[in-house]
């Protein structure tokens, strides 16, 4: 994830003066990349040395990535995750538990049978589902607090299945 | 490294500075205009004639060479050596034209039109047209041009972006940035930049021969790129020549000679723009054929022909809109000459609900955004002007097993970006591995754009999965993609900036350099001179400037380091070795890395400083976020 091939990586959070934590406040940290970016962006160092134009970019793009990251709580988890060096491919491997594995399942199903134009049963299927995601992300937050990172890492993947879940059960916007 | 001249948020422009000039250049498929902002108003700059277009053709004879109107004069005479719509070949593959019945191709493998003066790249064509600019705008500016902001299409893709920088370099013209077209013209709107109230933005760019939509959120003085779109073959040029074949039939004109296609492919055009005005047109066909002397079309039959175009658009429309996750547009702007046909507007109004602004030239919009962006990029900062976040079209990636694509950076990330993923080796004592480079949305490499391969040697034999290689994208602020692959054990490394693989070599274009320079009775050594010492110079002065806000940061080993080293520059700084310059130059870039990267970490700090101050109001207004 660092934009200098063989450097040590920037921390992400450091980047931003955060807490590594999956609990934080997106707005405070839309605040603070705009802050950095009135700071660092590329744009601001076009008239200067070529050596400046580089090192603008560089920095730019790590805080281009770390935002990215960070403002999305499952790729926040992920992140958390690697960085605590979990092995994210074993994780996925071990997978989720059978019990999940059958909600998911029978989720999707539910999903397929609503037909498009029922607004209200889609509706509810996508508050139901997004109850079931803020249940696996508050289990994420807890077990990273806690370091207990085997719980962590079969949360994360509840978070990556419903989440995908909440977008394709999403009601038309338009 | 060195990141010495941090800027101050809001600090203007140094009185002392003499103003430096830029300009925006929209080069265009059709017309390319060339724009000025003297930081009180913009112009677009005319020529001779008062006319603030130019014609993209040019005109390669056997002992001239023309650009523009004296251009398309040649074109029924010499049609071959009259080189029109270049920029959609721009970056492009030979085999994409080859059935092509409006070109003639040079033989070779490279894509070049066959001209009198020669087999001529689209690189040149577009670097003839760029140079005619410059030479227009440098004696009504009464000054050389520091550098430009050349504007490309957002859906262009890297190579083209690649061809866009050579043709520049070719003219003579230092590109500050190549900025996407629809973002340049939200920048020509973007009146109330600093406004509280955020509220998104639709583009709507359909030009000769591109189109482009981009939603863009603007706040409080940031330009946020949300989201783009479109497709870079598919513009106005298409209604043309569906209007063009529609004629033809209409001749009964099978087989037709390549001048009755230029005459007719003309007289579509000159229709298409009557009937912006008119219900209907009467076009004169009696020297096309002999069986008509004269042709009607309703509006309704243009309209018909060109439905299939627009309803890409549009569907091009609402995938972006998908993409930007955003619930309604607040307004919808049109650019380029193509929205002047009204079944366009019509359409765009009522896919966005909205109707669209067009209070600015959509013919000169762009140019206008690119000429403001152009005068902050080099340097005449009043320092409130918004900050531009663009994104990457396409997505990026990695050819892997199965000819399947992993993808590295994702479509509308913001730029610069930079991200690594790790790959490992498939068999044991596997010592190479190639890494193929793909741009595109589909899964498989072959429905993808291929942008480079490039092989990654020297890794020492192990079991399979054991080496741990590191592949780094990184896409600079023009959507220049460099790709780094490092062998994690033993540092083996390859790195290329992707080079566009159907554009000129870098030998071709020193070459083309030198035999421009001569002409122009230029000395290449003296110009190589120059911009050492500017860019020495500029160090030199970064470094002081530095030193006396940021020394504090330094042990006395270390000041005394960088003194040393900024002597070194200095003894042959007023000498007449570019080389030399340049290694000092180096020398004291890498000694300053370490001032750069702490100076770096306290202005972080300092930048966070006051987001932690306004954290309390902001809390309230937005709630916590999701």
């Amino acid at each position: 994830m660092n934009a200098t091939p063989g450097a040590p990586a920037r921390d992400y959070f450091a980047l931003f003066q955060l807490q590594p934590e999956l609990t934080l406040d997106e707005a405070t940290l839309e605040q603070s990349y705009h802050a950095l970016l009135a700071q660092f962006h590329p744009d601001l160092y076009a008239g200067q040395s070529q050596m400046e134009q580089r090192m603008a970019a560089q920095l730019c793009a790590d805080i281009n990535s770390a935002y990215q990251t960070l403002s999305h709580e499952v790729t926040r988890a992920e992140y958390l995750l690697s960085r605590a060096g979990v092995d994210l491919e074993a994780a996925e491997r071990q997978g989720v538990g059978g019990e999940f594995l059958m909600k998911q399942i029978m989720l999707r199903e539910r999903l397929e049978e609503t037909p498009a134009d029922d607004a209200a049963a889609r509706e509810a299927l996508h508050a139901e589902i997004t109850t079931l995601y803020q249940s696996s992300r508050d289990g994420c937050a807890q077990s990273i607090a806690a370091s207990d990172w085997s719980a962590a890492a079969r949360c994360w993947q509840e978070m990556c299945f419903l989440s995908k879940l909440q977008e394709a059960a999403r009601p038309e916007a338009r | 490294m060195v990141l010495l001249q941090i800027a101050e948020p809001g600090a203007g422009l140094d009185p002392d500075t003499k103003r430096k000039v830029a300009v925006g250049i929209d080069l265009g498929t059709t017309n390319s205009l060339i724009a000025h902002f003297d930081g009180a108003s913009l112009q677009v700059l005319q020529d001779g004639s008062g006319s603030p277009s130019l014609s993209s053709v040019v005109y390669f004879g056997a002992s001239d060479v023309r650009i523009g109107q004296a251009a398309m004069a040649q074109a029924s005479a010499e049609p071959a050596n009259t080189i029109a719509s270049a920029k959609r070949m721009l970056g492009r593959a030979r085999g994409e034209f080859e059935d092509d019945p409006y070109v003639t191709l040079a033989p070779g493998d490279t894509l070049a039109f066959a001209t009198a003066a020669g087999a001529k790249t689209p690189v040149e064509v577009a670097a003839a047209i760029l140079a005619a600019l410059r030479e227009r705008a440098e004696p009504q500016l009464d000054a050389p041009i520091s550098g430009a902001v050349i504007t490309v299409p957002a859906y262009f893709d890297d190579a083209q972006r690649q061809a866009t920088r050579q043709a520049a370099e070719l003219a003579g013209i230092k590109v500050l940035r190549l900025l996407n077209e629809p973002t340049a013209a939200a920048v020509a709107y973007g009146l109330d930049e600093q406004a509280e109230e955020s509220s998104v933005l639709a583009v709507y760019d359909l030009g000769g021969g591109t189109f482009d939509v981009s939603l863009l959120r603007m706040r409080k003085g940031i330009f946020e790129v949300l989201a783009t779109g479109g497709d870079s073959a598919l513009g106005g040029d298409d209604f043309d020549r569906a209007l063009a074949d529609h004629l033809l039939a209409e001749l009964a004109l099978a087989n037709p000679s390549s001048t009755q296609r230029r005459k007719t492919l003309q007289s579509a055009r000159d229709a298409k723009e009557a009937l912006t005005e008119q219900e209907s047109v009467t076009l004169d066909v009696s020297d096309l054929a002999e069986a008509l002397s004269e042709i009607t079309i309703d509006r309704s039959v243009l309209e018909s022909l060109i439905a299939p175009f627009i309803e890409r658009t549009l569907h091009a429309c609402r995938e972006t809109l998908a993409d930007a996750e955003v619930a309604a547009v607040d307004r919808v702007v049109l650019v380029g000459g193509s929205t002047r046909t009204p079944s366009v507007r019509q359409a765009v109004a009522e896919c966005f609900g909205l109707e669209p602004l067009c209070s600015l030239d959509p013919d000169q919009v762009v140019a206008m955004g690119a000429a403001r962006q152009a005068d902050i990029l080099v340097g005449n900062r009043a320092g409130d002007e918004a900050l531009l976040l663009d994104v990457i079209p396409l997505s990026l990636g990695l050819e892997t097993y199965g000819g399947l694509v992993e993808r590295i950076i994702d479509r509308n990330s913001t730029i610069p970006v930079a991200r690594a993923q790790e790959f490992t080796t498939a068999r044991d004592g596997q010592t190479g591995l190639i890494v193929h480079v793909v741009q595109g949305e589909r899964e498989r490499v072959e429905d993808c754009r291929s942008l480079a391969q490039f092989e990654l040697k020297g890794i020492p034999p192990m079991v399979a999965g054991a080496a741990r290689i590191e592949v780094t994208f990184r896409v600079d602020a023009d959507g220049i993609l460099e790709v780094t692959a490092l062998e994690q054990e033993t540092g083996a490394r390859s790195d290329v900036v992707v080079k566009p693989a159907f554009g000129l070599r870098e030998s071709q274009i020193t070459e083309m350099l030198k035999a421009g320079y001569e002409h122009a009775g230029e000395d290449m050594q003296a110009r190589k001179l120059g911009e050492a010492q500017v860019e020495a110079e500029g160090l030199l002065a970064g470094l002081r400037a530095a030193l006396a806000k940021d020394g504090d940061l330094l042990s006395d080993a270390e000041l005394r380091d960088l003194e040393q080293n900024a002597a070194a520059l200095e003894a042959v700084m007023d000498g007449n070795q570019p080389e030399a310059i340049r290694d000092a130059t180096e020398s004291l870039g890498r000694a300053t890395e370490t001032f750069a990267a702490r100076r770096m970490d306290r202005s972080i700090q300092a930048a966070l400083q006051g987001v932690a101050i306004t954290d309390l109001e902001s809390d309230q207004e937005q709630g916590d976020g999701r």
